[in-house]
């Protein structure tokens, strides 16, 4: 065998070991993730029958709760950006983080994108996140520098 | 006076291109004259990258608002100190330093070299001052730190920097990272050098030793500064998160350490030359890629920069060239680079090197496409982004790291060429013992809190410790025996004679303890407790009473700070006082937490909130044996100056340094 046949064949011998690795143990929901607008969100039907999902959306203004006794926060998500919206916005989500434990940047306007599931109670449905991580706003500048901080329960 | 800046870089470019053109002409007719020209037109760059340097410092200094670039980064509420920094930290000033320090690394190379590698010298000026030229034409072109803004537009104060950069720790780290990513060029550029000149023995590494050294030095220190940062500043219990950033600084410094060990190999063996080639090649393409998806915000991170498409594609395409051109130099190249030894077992210290360079790229691999996962997958409609999970498992890195430690403990011990069985016996029976003497103290004293990788990385750790402990023994032993030395004049005397050998095993040493603090965070405690004043909180046998939250001090930040005391047994250690600040100008908040350090672990506490009813919420971590991993830091970082250090002795032994 010549050197250069070794060197290739030891090479697609990893590259296949690596995508075993990818293929079975890296399914979405355990190390990859991705997200859905609020509107996407609503409209999914598995995501309304309880699959676990990620949503982006604002956090409404005035709409934060923290709950101490009960050691949870409370909130409302919307689809466009308070500063942004023109009357009122289209889409609410009420949102319950078990944790009293948000990250930093978690304020009322900031971008945040919950993970976790919609459950249904008698008064109406609601999500139960156990993850929220939240966006700086952005600034004048347009400095996107992506400060995302993450809370979750585990 | 800041046009004065501009005009030296525009000169320094002119320079730049005039200076190449001579150095390739040297090279290429072997004029010695013309050579010292375009040494000269190097320094005469790096006087006028200064001189920008100088007088944008100047700008923050005295406020001059008129530059966007002052403007956007620093505010009059900030020290001096932080004003200062704050020329890096935004995407002009930080390549304006990228640039200083590589026409620095090149001034000084010139220095060293007046009287050596003069085959060598002209392609390695050529190299330099095209990578100057790039970076001269970024500053001029497309990012100018010197830019004014229209009159107009001019404020009275500036828009101050990101307030988590405002930290002593922040301030160096970029300098340390630089002074390592940078520093990289020197053996890169005496690599290309010695494939276009065709001098392709020995000489181009082992001249460019120390450089390489001095280089990886800084990168470990700017990596380790980035995590100690973290851990103090960002407030969430860790210092590395695998952040995209991160990674870019962390991949060039695999490579590199693959390489430093497998010069050796070249060195005693006459091996491997494509490859350590390659490995050069590879690590300063990495720098280069590294500080690219820092700044073109490809991939989202907490550090990313702003940037436009422009910048992006020119970086990019920089990239790409000096990646293409590098390899096509070698293909050209490949009929001399043969080896004229081979690999003669699998029991060998080439092999267990061989091993080591593999498992290096392996994991520069794993981490490469876990960072750059959402670009792969853009194109297939989302973009993905892999979890923590992808970067911890031990079917994984972990895997790869342990394996990694194994061979930190054979490879130094193992014989040349094949190892016989008697060989192995006599190196590694008592290593063996403490490894397995370490596996089963460590299932008794931690037992089922322990887990696979824990017990592996700790085990390991006593392996390898015991195989430095020994061959520092069997030295000493041997030296007082021969010479009469004290144990302690014998210590000296190794670092001194064999410096590469015994720095190295002290490089290791350090290595091995900031594995084996890592690996404590298996035994990690984590609580969020909400309490009033008065309640106690217990963690192990700690003890912390909430006394109060009071609110900070006016300053650029506000917030809270609560004041926890802190005991252990009935002794009073400390006052806690983790603060919650919301820096007003820039609306950002940050956790700063409060530390109890000790030997065996850290009490850290986080303020997460001052509730509505005068409550405070609090975070608190147990991290122990993270200490180890500084101190392992401090170790390695002693270990490496050892075998740098230069001795006067070893101009004799040594006339290729």
């Amino acid at each position: 065998m010549s050197k250069g046949f070794q060197i290739a064949a030891g090479a697609t011998l990893i590259a296949l070991l690596m995508a075993w690795y990818a293929a079975t143990n890296l399914a979405p929901g355990a190390a990859f993730t991705y997200y859905k607008s609020l509107d996407e969100f609503q409209n999914a039907a598995d995501a309304r029958a309880g699959k676990h999902s990620r949503v982006h959306g604002y956090v409404a203004l005035g709409s934060i709760e923290r709950d101490v006794a009960a050691m949870q926060v409370r909130f409302t998500v919307q689809g466009e950006p308070p500063h942004a919206q023109q009357g009122a916005p289209s889409a609410l989500l009420p949102v319950v983080f078990g944790s009293l434990e948000t990250p930093d940047l978690f304020k009322e306007g900031a971008e945040v994108v919950v993970e976790g599931q919609l459950v249904q109670t008698q008064d109406g449905g609601h999500f139960r996140a156990d993850k929220v991580m939240a966006k700086c706003p952005s600034k004048f500048e347009g400095d996107p520098s992506a400060d995302t901080r993450a809370a979750s329960l585990n | 006076m800041s046009d004065l800046g501009a005009y030296a870089l525009r000169f320094a470019l002119l320079i730049a291109i005039a200076g190449a053109a001579i150095a390739i002409y040297a090279g290429t007719s072997q004029r010695s004259d013309w050579l010292r020209v375009a040494e000269r037109s190097l320094l005469v760059v790096f006087g006028f990258v200064t001189l920008a340097m100088g007088t944008l410092f100047a700008a923050f200094a005295t406020y001059d608002y008129q530059l966007a670039y002052v403007a956007s980064h620093s505010a009059r509420n900030m020290d001096l100190v932080y004003r200062l920094a704050a020329l890096w930290g935004g995407q002009a000033g930080s390549l304006l330093l990228w640039l200083w320090m590589l026409s620095a690394y090149g001034a000084a190379c010139v220095g060293f070299n007046r009287r050596r590698n003069r085959e060598l010298m002209p392609w390695v000026v050529a190299i330099l001052l095209a990578n100057a030229i790039f970076f001269l034409v970024l500053l001029v072109g497309i990012t100018d730190p010197f830019e004014k803004l229209p009159p107009g537009a001019v404020m009275s104060d500036g828009a101050g920097l990101n307030p988590l950069l405002q930290h002593p720790a922040m301030m160096i780290h970029p300098l340390m990272l630089y002074t390592g990513l940078v520093g990289f060029v020197i053996p890169f550029a005496f690599a290309f050098a010695a494939l276009i000149s065709g001098e392709l023995g020995t000489a181009w590494f082992r001249t460019t030793r120390r450089w390489t050294l001095f280089a990886w030095l800084f990168l470990s220190i700017g990596i380790m500064l980035g995590g100690r940062w973290a851990y103090e500043v960002l407030g969430w219990g860790g210092y590395w998160a695998w952040d995209p950033v991160e990674n870019a600084s962390f991949m060039p410094w695999l490579p590199a350490t693959a390489y430093l060990h497998s010069v050796m190999i070249q060195e005693k063996r006459d091996m491997l030359k494509t490859w350590n080639l390659l490995l050069i090649g590879l690590t300063y393409v990495l720098c280069l890629f590294g500080t690219f998806l820092t700044r073109s915000g490809v991939v989202q991170s907490v550090h990313a920069f702003a940037q436009t498409p422009i910048f992006t594609s020119v970086f990019l395409g920089y990239v790409l060239i000096t990646a293409i051109t590098f390899v096509s130099a070698l293909l050209l190249r490949r009929g001399q680079l043969h080896s004229t030894n081979r690999i003669e077992s699998y029991v060998s210290r080439e092999a267990s090197f061989l091993l080591n360079n593999w498992i290096f790229i392996a994991i520069l691999g794993w981490i490469f496409v876990g960072t750059l996962f959402p670009v792969f997958t853009e194109p297939f409609g989302r973009r993905i982004a892999v979890g923590p999970a992808y970067y911890q498992s031990l079917l994984g890195i972990a895997g790869l790291a342990l394996a990694l430690l194994l061979l930190t403990g054979v490879g130094p011990l193992i014989a040349w060429r094949r190892a016989t069985f008697a060989s192995l016996r006599r190196q590694f029976l008592f290593p063996g013992i403490a490894l397995l003497a370490s596996a089963g103290l460590l299932l008794l004293v931690v037992g089922e809190r322990l887990t696979v990788y824990a017990l592996l990385a700790w085990s390991l750790g006593g392996f390898v410790t015991a195989t430095i402990l020994q061959e520092f023994y069997r030295a000493i032993r041997a030296r007082a025996r021969k010479g009469g030395e004290n144990p302690l004049q014998a210590f000296a005397t190794l670092l001194r004679r064999n410096q590469q050998r015994y720095g190295g095993y002290i490089v290791h040493l350090g290595a091995v303890l900031v594995l084996m603090g890592a690996a404590g965070s298996v035994l990690n405690e984590e609580r969020l407790e909400n309490v009033r004043p008065g309640d106690e909180v217990r963690i192990q046998d700690y003890r912390l009473r909430y006394l109060t939250a009071k609110a900070l001090p006016a300053k650029h930040y506000g917030g809270a700070v609560a004041r926890i005391a802190l005991y252990q047994d009935g002794n009073a250690l400390a006052v806690m006082v983790p603060e919650k600040r919301m820096y007003w100008m820039q609306e950002q908040p940050a956790s700063i937490p409060a530390i109890y350090s000790t030997v065996s672990e850290d009490l850290y506490v986080i303020l997460t909130a001052v509730e509505a009813d005068g409550s405070a919420t609090l975070k608190l971590y147990r991290n122990p044996l993270v200490n180890w991993i500084w101190i392992g830091g401090f170790v390695f970082i002693l270990g490496t100056i050892t075998v740098m250090w230069p001795h006067p002795r070893r101009t004799t032994e040594s006339s290729a340094q």
